[in-house]
């Protein structure tokens, strides 16, 4: 069987094929009354909603986004700026990983969900408790792939280094974590997606923004058009930030790329 | 004769393994003198590498001790500097950054620095690359580069463990003509760790045959081979005769080490 790698034109032709026989058949099901547009709306008619909560009179889809982004991206944020320095000293240090391994296991399994209740009780419904809860649902992961990003360093690496002079603090500023970066950045790609599963939990029990609290209101109404528009909006937002967060991952890690730095 | 500027004094290194006590090397002495090339022969898990690791600092010996240059080494030794088999570059760094390393962790200046990077690259015959990564580089490019690196550091003593034996058989032939002609050129002391016999003839001016674990010296030879010792003179009948008397040596201990027990 012909089973070569395709190029950048050729997957592009087939996945928007794809897409479109997808998107076309959903369509005529719809049409053709197979399907019951109170259950599912047609594309077409999701479409429709979607420029109306852009840009109509409620034109709430912006907002719901920044809403639901800058939670992400803050309680992300906290959770990389405290997870990544701990995570380094747990993977570099035999005694920090074995006082805080048991503390990180028991948090570490707690779905985001469920951290709702006491956070409400601490915080109320306002920004902090989602951002609270987005931090309490990253950040044992942060931490775990931090530390096996730091534990899977090239031991020669840090040998070179010794050997070349350098002193424990030097080996860990020049080598450590340049070497343990890419596995950092990959392991922050993947949390950052669980990020997002996090606020709409907590935006569907306890806000009055975002695109949560938009799919969980529409429920309410059985407005099914504004429950796709909403899912399709987390899609395209999380697509978004995915390539910026490739583009970032491109500028700092320039030989990873296989060209040479002009 | 020269001083000698490694001295290692009856070195004992012993392993504890979950299976018991595994000793690695057992009294060790090997003197190597300035601007001479050592070489170490024996067969894999021989205690060659741990020798070499001791030399460098990486690991103390259990007994015991190694001068350079008649100070016992504690620690790490920047002026031991390693060639490693599978070159141990920084991925992240260019080649220019790569050979900079060392003098960049003492402070010199970045204009400085990389002068000195340019004069080694050139000398490893690497000019134009500087500004790749090592990824880009072929195995062979890849271990000028860690050659470089080290002399730019510049170390008094080469510490090579098995640098050449990942690299196809035509490169490193002529690795090792050009590690003889910046040795000679820059009067660099070597400490050549190999299983190859041939590799030994060629480079050594003095070849030890380690004996198997745990390791001792079994025989030292003067290698009195003339030099340049180009392909012509590797078919010479004393080239061969040489090569037939190390071979004998090592094998016995091959053999000696595949029936003897693997802990002692």
């Amino acid at each position: 069987m012909d089973n070569r790698e395709l190029g950048l034109w050729q997957t592009t032709v087939i996945g928007a094929l794809g897409l479109l026989v997808f998107v076309g058949s959903w369509e005529a099901l719809v049409r053709l009354g197979v399907i019951d547009p109170y259950f599912l709306p047609a594309p077409s008619d999701i479409l429709r909603r979607m420029l109306q909560m852009a840009t109509g009179p409620e034109a709430v889809l912006a907002h719901d986004i920044k809403m639901s982004a800058t939670r992400v991206l803050t309680g992300f944020a906290l959770s990389a700026l405290v997870g990544v320095p701990l995570g380094l000293a747990m993977g570099m240090s035999h005694w920090v990983r074995a006082a805080l391994n048991p503390v990180v296991s028991i948090i570490r399994p707690l779905p985001a969900l469920s951290w709702i209740p006491l956070s409400m009780l601490w915080l109320g419904i306002d920004e902090q408790q989602k951002y609270a809860i987005v931090f309490m649902g990253s950040f044992a992961s942060v931490l775990v792939y931090t530390t096996d990003a730091t534990v899977r360093v090239d031991e020669i690496l840090i040998i070179a280094a010794r050997n070349l002079g350098a002193s424990r603090l030097q080996t860990i500023r020049h080598v450590m974590l340049p070497a343990a970066l890419p596995n950092i950045l990959s392991g922050l790609k993947v949390v950052l997606a669980i990020a997002w599963t996090c606020v709409i939990s907590a935006e569907m029990v306890g806000a009055n923004s975002g695109l949560g609290f938009r799919i969980w209101t529409a429920k309410e109404w059985s407005d099914t058009g504004q429950v796709l528009v909403g899912m399709l909006s987390i899609s395209l937002t999380v697509l978004i930030l995915d390539i910026l967060f490739r583009w970032i991952e491109h500028i700092l890690l320039p030989w990873q790329r296989g060209a040479t730095r002009s | 004769m020269t001083e000698a500027v490694i001295q290692a004094q009856d070195v004992s290194k012993i392993f504890p393994t979950r299976k018991g006590i595994l000793s690695a090397l057992e009294i060790f002495s090997l003197d190597v003198h300035k601007g001479e090339v050592v070489c170490i022969v024996g067969a894999s898990g021989c205690g060659k590498s741990t020798f070499l690791n001791i030399v460098a600092g990486f690991i103390p010996p259990t007994r015991g001790r190694v001068l350079l240059e008649g100070k016992e080494i504690q620690g790490v030794e920047p002026r031991c500097g390693m060639i490693f088999q599978n070159y141990a570059l920084f991925p992240w760094m260019t080649v220019l950054e790569n050979v900079a390393f060392g003098p960049r962790l003492k402070g010199v200046s970045t204009k400085r620095r990389h002068e000195q990077a340019h004069r080694w690259i050139a000398m490893v015959g690497l000019e134009g690359f500087e500004n790749a990564y090592p990824g880009e580089l072929s195995g062979g490019m890849q271990q000028r580069v860690a050659l470089s690196r080290v002399l730019a550091n510049e170390p008094d003593v080469l510490l090579c463990d098995e640098p050449f034996a990942a690299l196809d058989a035509m490169t490193r032939q002529i690795m090792q003509q050009e590690l003889l002609h910046i040795v000679h050129k820059s009067q660099k002391t070597v400490l050549f760790i190999t299983h190859s016999i041939d590799e030994a003839l060629i480079l050594s001016d003095r070849l030890v045959v380690m004996s198997a674990r745990p390791g001792r010296v079994k025989a030292i030879y003067k290698n009195d081979l003339p030099r340049p010792r180009i392909l012509d003179m590797q078919l010479t009948d004393r080239f061969i005769e040489l090569k037939r008397e190390v071979w004998e040596l090592v094998q016995e201990e091959v053999i000696g080490s595949m029936t003897a027990p693997r802990l002692g």
